[in-house]
């Protein structure tokens, strides 16, 4: 009887407990940091880089926290699913003041109003006019900036340099020669030439005949220059049988199929290269620019901003942060070990990547580079234009149905949301 | 009737409406409010970023459903789900059940060894089992050493949704072998040793008594079965790595009612309209399924 009465006793504390946990407000984040005395709390949210990267980050922010004695960064690392937590908080009113961005959300996002415009706190010293213009204008709208890009990363060749000199045969230049080079590759399960059969990847392709994948903001991969442009990596695939996706190979990502030697050509990212360093330190590779299509340099280039949530408090310190961080100091910091590509000329010219074995191609990209991001509706276009893709990818259907059939279906959800 | 209540049977009732009051509680703020909640988005056009807005839509939402192709392949993907695993988890647990009950040796071992795919979490399930269906995996090692042909189950969209059907009959149809073997044990054995002297086989005696003595636990079985995959979401969330994809083969009703919901903007209010049309489908297929079997209620 005794030891229910404690039992029971204890377990409404507990309860109680943790009722009363859940209520008490996390005062750190809005106060302003009341234990601190003057000191101004910004939170930065993020989602994780790998250790390297993120100690990177931690020296930027140290740096910043000298610099600017009255401010406290706090940082938050969002694990996964990362638009869906931010999106969450926002409509909570619990997001954090300054946030990462990926440019291909980033219209919909400031479309909401829940972006900050930047306009009004940028001063000359800040140099605008520093950052290269594609990535910069995936941010704007209206002619506002809403944001400033962080870093980047192009496409490039990566290959693999032992299979080229066992087929004997040269770094491609043109998309015809990549055909040609895949198929002396391809043997004994290894494919010439690893694809990713996904918009994010094939968007400059798509529109390399003068065709757009988007207009209007409404979806247009079914035209027939798009059709085919992108007829050839099918063919690749369906008829010489030179390509392979990730997955055909039982593996992870085009990485991840590049360092375990089943695809002698890649066209990856930055990123690509940290990784491969760390999980397949023996490979042989190196990187050129992405073959040319009709004589036509193109590549994708993704980036990522940061924002302020128009909802923050402490507005001029989260600017302070921003402007530290996109600016050149911060900036030379955080590209300083290549883990990612500086968005401002100066820093590129004085990191000098630009004459990097590995990395100098990924720069050259930059200047004729498609940035992938496009329009409020792009994600819809996005999911509809992968989902019917991959069935003509694997021969299910050919390609001009496919795409057809997806174009209406996505601009069929467009037309039902306004 | 006189409705009347005196004074003491009135303090009663409210002393045990006092101790129901955390129950009471938690029910409304987490279970009826939230449908209720739920009802109302779907005759909104909800707006929750930035400025929020609720528009009143009347049908419209209810509507769009009907047009959404996408709409209609989640549930055509749903409904061939439900129509291939209920039955096949439903027999592999009664067969499974009646060899256990059968008086084996090791009988207890064996319990345990079906019982366990029931207990690992579906999210950590689903990874092993996609290491399994990985192109050079387990799945297609053990295809290939016995001449048949392989598959990339996880890339292509013609095996991709039986992938995850083949992982959830042998994930859950263990824990309805447990019910049927708790209901094996109420079968009177003077019934099958009549049988004997009448010189059944086992063939025969299990036709003609276990199952028709099990016809209600089955009924049960099925309907559990039938709302467990109709709420198919996580297998093809991981599977597919959130998309539904490839080509859609994976996309079930709610999935596409998170895609509204959390992906694409300002679609809570069409979400929230699928959901409720899920729930009518379900509750429409119970009925008739309650309808077919013709059983005395037992839940």
């Amino acid at each position: 009887m005794e030891k229910k009465w404690i039992s029971s006793v204890s377990l409404s504390l507990l309860l109680a407990g943790s009722v009363l946990a859940g209520c008490s407000t996390d005062n750190g984040g809005e106060g302003g940091g009341g234990d601190s005395g003057d000191k101004t709390t910004v939170t930065l949210a993020g989602w994780g880089g790998n250790p390297t990267e993120q100690a990177l980050l931690e020296e930027t922010l140290a740096d910043f926290e000298e610099k600017n004695p009255d401010i406290d960064v706090k940082l938050e690392v969002i694990a996964d699913q990362y638009m869906d937590v931010m999106k969450t908080r926002l409509i909570g009113g619990e997001g954090p003041d300054v946030f990462y961005l990926d440019a291909f959300e980033a219209p919909g996002m400031i479309e909401t109003g829940v972006i900050e415009p930047l306009d009004e706190y940028v001063t000359d010293e800040f140099e605008v006019e520093d950052f290269e213009e594609p990535l910069l204008d995936a941010f704007k709208q209206d002619d506002a900036t809403y944001g400033f890009p962080k870093d980047y990363s192009t496409l490039a060749l990566f290959y693999n340099k032992t299979m080229f000199e066992e087929a004997g045969v040269e770094v491609p230049t043109t998309w015809e020669e990549m055909m040609e080079v895949s198929k002396a590759l391809t043997k004994d399960g290894v494919y010439g030439y690893g694809v990713a059969p996904e918009l994010a990847r094939q968007y400059y392709v798509a529109e390399s005949l003068g065709g757009s994948v988007v207009e209007d903001n409404m979806a247009n991969f079914g035209s027939d220059e798009v059709i085919e442009a992108l007829q050839p990596v099918i063919d690749q695939h369906n008829v010489d049988k030179t390509s392979a996706q990730p997955s055909e190979v039982g593996a992870s990502s085009g990485g991840d199929m590049f360092g375990q030697q089943r695809a002698a050509m890649v066209l990856e990212g930055n990123w690509n290269i940290p990784y491969l360093e760390e999980t397949f330190p023996d490979l042989e590779y190196g990187t050129a620019e992405v073959p040319t299509i009709n004589g036509e340099k193109g590549t994708m280039a993704y980036t990522v901003a940061y924002v302020m949530n128009a909802a923050s408090e402490k507005k001029e310190a989260s600017w302070k942060l921003i402007e530290y961080l996109t600016g050149k100091e911060g900036m030379e910091t955080w590209t300083s070990k290549g883990f990612a590509l500086p968005t401002r000329k100066s820093v590129a010219e004085k990191l000098g990547y630009a004459d990097d074995e590995l990395r100098g191609s990924l720069v050259a990209g930059a200047e004729y580079a498609t940035v992938w991001a496009n329009g409020t509706n792009l994600p819809i276009i996005t999911n509809n234009f992968n989902n019917q893709f991959i069935s003509a990818f694997l021969g299910d259907r050919p390609l001009d149905e496919a795409l057809k059939e997806a174009e209406e279906q996505a601009n069929s959800e467009i037309g039902s949301e306004e | 009737m006189n409705r009347k209540y005196s004074k003491r049977s009135l303090k009663e009732a409210g002393q045990g409406y006092f101790f129901m009051s955390p129950t009471i509680f938690v029910l409304l703020i987490f279970i009826l409010g939230p449908i209720f909640y739920a009802i109302f988005l779907s005759f909104n056009n909800v707006r929750l970023l930035g400025e929020t807005s609720f528009d009143f839509v009347g049908l419209a939402n209810y509507e769009r459903v009907f047009d959404d192709r996408r709409a209609g392949i989640a549930l055509w993907n749903t409904f061939k789900y439900v129509m291939i695993v209920v039955p096949s988890q439903t027999i592999l647990a009664i067969v499974l059940a009646a060899t256990l009950n059968a008086g084996m040796k090791g009988e207890k071992f064996f319990r345990i060894i079906y019982f366990l795919p029931t207990l690992t979490s579906s999210a950590v399930l689903t990874l092993i089992f996609m290491w399994m269906y990985n192109r050079e995996g387990l799945v297609n090692f053990g295809l290939e050493k016995i001449g048949l042909p392989t598959y990339d189950f996880i890339g292509d969209p013609n095996v991709a949704l039986t992938a995850i059907m083949v992982m959830n009959i042998w994930a859950t149809a263990p824990f309805f072998m447990v019910i049927y073997l708790a209901a094996l044990q109420d079968i009177p054995d003077s019934l099958y040793e009549a049988a004997e002297l009448d010189g059944a086989g086992p063939i025969r005696k299990f036709w003609s008594i276990t199952v028709p003595h099990l016809k209600p636990i089955t009924s049960f079985v099925i309907i559990m079965g039938v709302i467990g995959t109709f709420q198919l979401f996580d297998q093809s969330y991981i599977f597919s790595g959130g998309s539904g994809g490839p080509d859609n083969s994976t996309l079930t009703v709610v999935l596409l009612i998170y895609q509204y919901a959390f992906k694409s903007m300002d679609t809570m209010g069409y979400a929230a309209a699928i959901a409720f049309v899920l729930a009518i489908v379900i509750l429409v297929s119970t009925l008739i399924q309650r309808k077919l079997s013709n059983e005395e209620n037992l839940y």
